[in-house]
């Protein structure tokens, strides 16, 4: 019920890592990193490179359209994953939907 | 040891985590602190120098996470300067506050600094039962400093911590961190370590208190998901299973007091077979990898049955030492919150017996005292 919910939000806003997170490369093993109030993730390289598209403004489309062209292959094929992690990062309040009002208007 | 398994070594015992406690000085007097009850004799706070070229040996050995705490680091005027070198090595930085002398201005200083996140402590929802316990007008400034954070859009986590006193106020605390617009709240239920053990009697709560407020804390965190960030940490006398306490001793945490001194956990110095060294003397690096404290009971080669053939050796790795310590005399054994350690049972009977005071006659809480 809660996935459905966040996919439509999802299919008309734009993506945005929350304020309390940030993104960066580690320093011992070079690999990218999510940091936020207590908690730390260790990225593999197509986690980090979905988490840096999710800036406020590019659309759940344009993200898959990058991506696809990131790694040869056709959006269709990527979305049930990307979806997937944007809403495992939602649920920990990681990821934020901006600009889903207007476009619902 | 090859340079190749030194490396994998020095990869997976790797600090994360860097509890740095500022001063031990606080205007609160919180009956359950984790600061020692007996105070290190003698002795100075580490200078901002030192605390400078020690943030900066953190990061170096990979630590990701600075929280600024204390006793309260409001107290220290080089907070901004020390928050300043966190931020730039590229460490997450974290204020750990009672909130008591964040004012505009110094907020404004911290942001400056770069700092990333923001965390108060509340007694309670209620003001009266709130100063009652932090032994101090607090918590009307608590309110104020929280609506502070977010007018500076500073992400705020809201950490309580539980006990017999303030359980049944759980929902009333949460709807107060819904309307304080924090991004984490953490309903922590009281560690017996530090204060709180001394305060156990008059701390613990009843069974069914504790039942009711799993419920309550479990159904917010389902309604709050994706909003509020809810931890619920299990009261530890009431679990079968011990904590994977710092998830493992010297692992991924360390924290170094306010002489310097570098320790697994902000408790552990009530263990009086470990001796820890000081940034004074020695690198944060040696410290880490090589300083007996460290390797004590790192790992599990130090762990007696029933856990070195037990099958969640590695998942609670023995629970906690300190409280193995408190409650055995023998930071060794098993922590006693398993219900395969072989003292499980003298924790159920104490438990037991507080249960079975009558209220009038549980001591008053000692509220904790600054040391001298």
């Amino acid at each position: 019920m809660m996935e459905q919910s966040f996919f439509k939000r999802l299919e008309v806003g734009r993506p945005k890592l929350a304020a309390k997170a940030r993104l960066q490369t580690d320093k011992v093993s070079g690999e990218p990193v999510l940091l936020y109030p207590e908690g730390v993730v260790l990225l593999n390289g197509p986690s980090a490179a979905i988490t840096r598209l999710c800036d406020g403004t590019r659309s759940f489309a344009t993200i898959l359209a990058e991506l696809a062209e990131l790694y040869h292959t056709m959006p269709g094929e990527l979305e049930a994953d990307v979806s997937e992690y944007l809403f495992n990062l939602h649920q920990q309040a990681l990821l934020e939907i901006a600009g889903e009002q207007e476009s619902e208007l | 040891m090859t340079t190749s398994a030194n490396q994998g070594r020095k990869q997976h015992y790797r600090p994360f985590g860097l509890l740095v406690e500022m001063t031990y000085r606080c205007p609160l007097h919180c009956p359950y602190c984790s600061n020692p009850v007996q105070a290190p004799a003698g002795g100075s706070e580490l200078s901002t120098a030192e605390w400078q070229r020690v943030i900066q040996e953190a990061s170096e050995l990979g630590v990701l996470h600075v929280l600024f705490s204390g006793g309260e680091p409001l107290v220290r005027k080089d907070l901004p300067e020390l928050v300043a070198l966190a931020h730039a090595c590229g460490m997450y930085t974290n204020l750990i506050t009672s909130g008591v002398g964040l004012t505009r201005s110094r907020l404004q200083s911290l942001c400056d600094a770069g700092l990333d996140s923001i965390q108060i402590s509340f007694q309670s929802d209620e003001a009266e039962l709130a100063d009652s316990l932090a032994g101090t007008r607090a918590h009307a400034r608590k309110l104020a400093a929280a609506q502070l954070v977010r007018e500076f859009k500073l992400p705020l986590t809201i950490n309580v911590v539980l006990h017999r006193a303030n359980i049944e106020r759980l929902e009333q605390m949460i709807a107060l961190a819904e309307r304080l617009d924090a991004q984490r709240l953490e309903l922590a239920n009281t560690q017996y370590l530090g204060w709180a053990f001394l305060n156990k009697e008059a701390l613990l709560p009843t069974r069914a208190q504790v039942e009711l407020a799993q419920e309550i804390a479990l159904t917010a965190r389902e309604r709050l998901r994706g909003k509020m960030e809810i931890l619920y940490v299990l009261p530890d006398y009431f679990g079968q299973r011990p904590k994977p306490c710092m998830h493992g001793w010297g692992h991924r945490y360390l924290t170094i007091n306010p002489l310097g001194e570098v320790m697994p956990c902000q408790t552990a110095a009530v263990i009086p077979e470990l001796r820890f060294d000081s940034v004074r003397e020695h690198s944060l690096a040696w410290i880490w990898h090589d300083s007996p404290a460290f390797q004590r009971f790192r790992g599990t080669e130090w762990m007696p049955e029933p856990c070195q053939s037990c099958s969640l050796r590695e998942v609670d790795f023995g629970g906690c030492r300190c409280q193995a310590f408190l409650l055995t005399g023998d930071a060794s054994r098993t922590d006693p919150v398993c219900q395969l350690a072989p003292d499980h049972q003298l924790l159920q009977d104490m438990v037991q017996e507080i249960h079975r005071q009558e209220p009038a006659r549980i001591p008053a809480l000692r509220l904790r005292v600054n040391p001298a």
